[in-house]
């Protein structure tokens, strides 16, 4: 047999003795890169995104006609869709507002409809936190786009009025104002209609939560070459010495130790997905085409390799265990961040979204983000063979340079 | 047989050897001894084929080594002064990485060979980081000769070992010697010396043949000398 299978073989053995201690620490890194996802998805989202505008509104005593409307303009699907309003005392929605349990409050003025009716139009006073954010924005929004359909049905209204004044035929006006109103009203009532649906998100084409998940497997991944540490370090020079003299060389050395890592990687991946398959198929039904056959299993084995040979080429500049998990640590968790794994690119400089693509870990994301959309892309693939031959030839270059210090 | 011809080897503008030349037959035992820094492992490096010569020739039985890889790897038994094992793996393991996976030919050595009269075959299953210095010592000879060399290369064997370890080996090496093995080694110390047959001291890139058998105090002065 070939000297470099047999070296192949035993370094796959040396990967596999390991197994025990990469499992008990890919254990403590999903803790913890989990809880580190759900605090970046929390700081960028807040827990209220998902949820509704909650409004206050302080009506005036006894004025049953703006109650009916205000009720009408509830149940319109524009406001109905995002907000619930509360009727409640002024002071109450002052506190509301302080304490962040509103997001808005409409302070409804007496004769509101009289008002309107005759073209005074009473200010309806809507009150919000100093520092609005989001849901008040919106709202905000809301009551504009409101205003703006009431003071066009307005202006429609009484131009009618005026046309048939001027003509003489007055009898015809209350028949107008119905036939303006149901207008007015049937434009306002399925808004959503005249807007194009598109969900737009800072995490690109999935979801943030799906977004965090990428970028946490992709930092579990990396990071999860610190519990087998040991096995990672280039070999000592005497054996070094030997190897090369049996024509066990660098790269054969070299492509070793990314195999024997990328199989660990690959079979850790392969007991999370399945774990994932269990706990999915437990509360949604279970789904045959979840691992998404060879292709995904193939894609999978890549983005290991491609993981497995970036870490080795730290481990190789670095040199000595220590060095090489501080070095791994910081070279991960500062090229994680620049390719945008903790803050979606959208939030950083722009000068910074250049260089993003290239990184490691923005390479690692795609793989694995086709992974879960199922739509392969060979741009995709074509950069994670790119980081595996270029980590591979990173380290043998390295491994080769080591080895002939000595000549 | 090897034979060494003019052989120099610097570092930057360091001579470590300059035209060196010895001749160790079969049945020898050749010691190299001198002071700490003297280029001892740059030579045996050298003979071995895992550091090249900037000149000079290397034959074994009159195949010329210097430019082919392969005599070194066919010829050459080498074992470094650092045990070159793998830690992590058993001895069976690193066995049949040096054996290329031949279990024939691993299995007739620890029946027979050289590995049978080193002890290998009682260790077998256990994990080479578990084993004495002296052990790993035997196992490191045991994987040098699974290729069956003519000239047996050792830097300091019996360096950081026990009594007995050391005892062992120099039974083992007197065992190999007088089967017709021929030996090079380094050493500091007299008792593996006592083993050699020829002794040459390397003192400011050159060998110069010194008498066997000579005491510490002789020895020393023999590196003093101008």
């Amino acid at each position: 047999m070939p000297m470099c299978l047999v070296y192949w073989r035993l370094e796959l053995k040396r990967a596999y003795q390991r197994f025990p201690q990469m499992f008990a620490g890919a254990t403590a890194l999903l803790f913890l890169a989990g809880a580190v996802a759900l605090l970046a998805g929390r700081a960028l989202y807040g827990d209220a995104a998902a949820g509704r505008i909650a409004v206050g509104v302080v009506m005036p005593k006894e004025d049953a006609l703006a109650k009916q409307m205000i009720s009408m303009v509830s149940s319109l699907d524009s406001v109905n869709s995002m907000c619930d309003l509360q009727y409640m005392e002024r002071e109450e929605g002052i506190k509301g507002l302080m304490s962040g349990r509103l997001s808005a409050v409409m302070d409804v003025p007496e004769g509101l409809i009289q008002g309107i009716m005759d073209g005074t139009n009473p200010t309806v006073r809507i009150l919000m936190p100093k520092d609005a954010w989001l849901e008040s924005r919106i709202f905000q929004e809301l009551t504009r786009a409101g205003a703006e359909i009431l003071a066009a049905s307005q202006a429609g209204i009484y131009a009618g009025n005026e046309m048939y004044l001027s003509s003489g035929r007055e009898d015809k006006i209350p028949e107008l104002e119905r036939d303006l109103n149901q207008i007015f009203l049937s434009y306002s009532l399925p808004r959503e209609d005249y807007f194009q649906h598109r969900q737009v998100s800072a995490t690109g084409d999935v979801p943030a939560l799906v977004f965090y998940g990428i970028s946490a497997y992709v930092l579990f991944l990396l990071l999860l070459a610190i519990p087998v540490s040991g096995y990672l370090l280039p070999v000592k020079p005497a054996l070094r010495q030997k190897l090369t003299l049996a024509g066990v060389g660098s790269l054969c050395r070299v492509t070793g130790r990314i195999s024997g890592l990328a199989s660990l990687l690959f079979t850790i991946s392969l007991i999370l997905g399945l774990a994932s398959w269990g706990i999915w198929g437990a509360k949604n039904g279970w789904d045959k085409d979840f691992f998404g056959g060879m292709t995904a299993l193939l894609f999978l084995l890549l983005t290991c390799l491609a993981a497995s040979a970036f870490v080795v080429l730290l481990y190789q500049a670095a040199g000595t265990l220590l060095g090489a998990i501080m070095l791994l640590f910081l070279v991960v968790t500062a090229q994680h961040f620049l390719a945008g794994g903790f803050l979606p690119l959208v939030f950083l400089p722009s000068g910074m979204r250049g260089i993003a693509s290239v990184m490691p870990s923005a390479i690692l994301m795609d793989g694995v983000k086709l992974l879960i959309t199922g739509e392969w892309s060979v741009l995709a693939a074509g950069k994670l063979v790119f980081l595996c031959l270029g980590g591979a030839l990173g380290a043998v270059i390295l491994e080769e340079w080591e080895g002939r210090k000595g000549l | 047989m090897l034979e060494v011809t003019s052989l120099y080897k610097s570092y930057r503008n360091h001579k470590v050897l300059s035209g060196v030349s010895l001749i160790a037959p079969p049945g020898e035992c050749v010691g190299i001894v001198g002071s700490n820094g003297c280029g001892k492992t740059t030579l045996l490096s050298i003979l071995a084929g895992a550091v090249r010569a900037d000149k000079g020739s290397i034959r074994f039985h009159g195949r010329e080594a210097v430019g082919h890889p392969k005599v070194f790897y066919e010829e050459a038994a080498y074992v470094p002064q650092e045990n070159p094992l793998m830690e992590d793996l058993t001895v069976k393991d690193n066995l049949s990485l040096w054996y290329q996976g031949s279990k024939k030919r691993m299995e007739e050595d620890l029946q027979t060979g050289a590995a049978a009269m080193l002890g290998i075959g009682e260790m077998l299953k256990k994990p080479v980081r578990t084993l004495s210095g002296g052990m790993k010592k035997r196992l490191s000879i045991a994987c040098a000769l699974s290729n069956h060399g003519s000239v047996l290369i050792l830097d300091e064997p019996g360096a950081a070992l026990d009594l007995e370890c050391k005892a062992d080996i120099r039974n083992y090496l007197e065992k190999y010697r007088k089967e017709g093995g021929t030996i090079l080694l380094t050493s500091h110390e007299l008792s593996e010396l006592s083993l050699c047959t020829a002794m040459y001291v390397l003192k400011e890139g050159e060998l110069q043949k010194i008498h066997t058998g000579m005491s510490e105090q002789q020895l020393i002065e023999t590196f003093r000398k101008e």
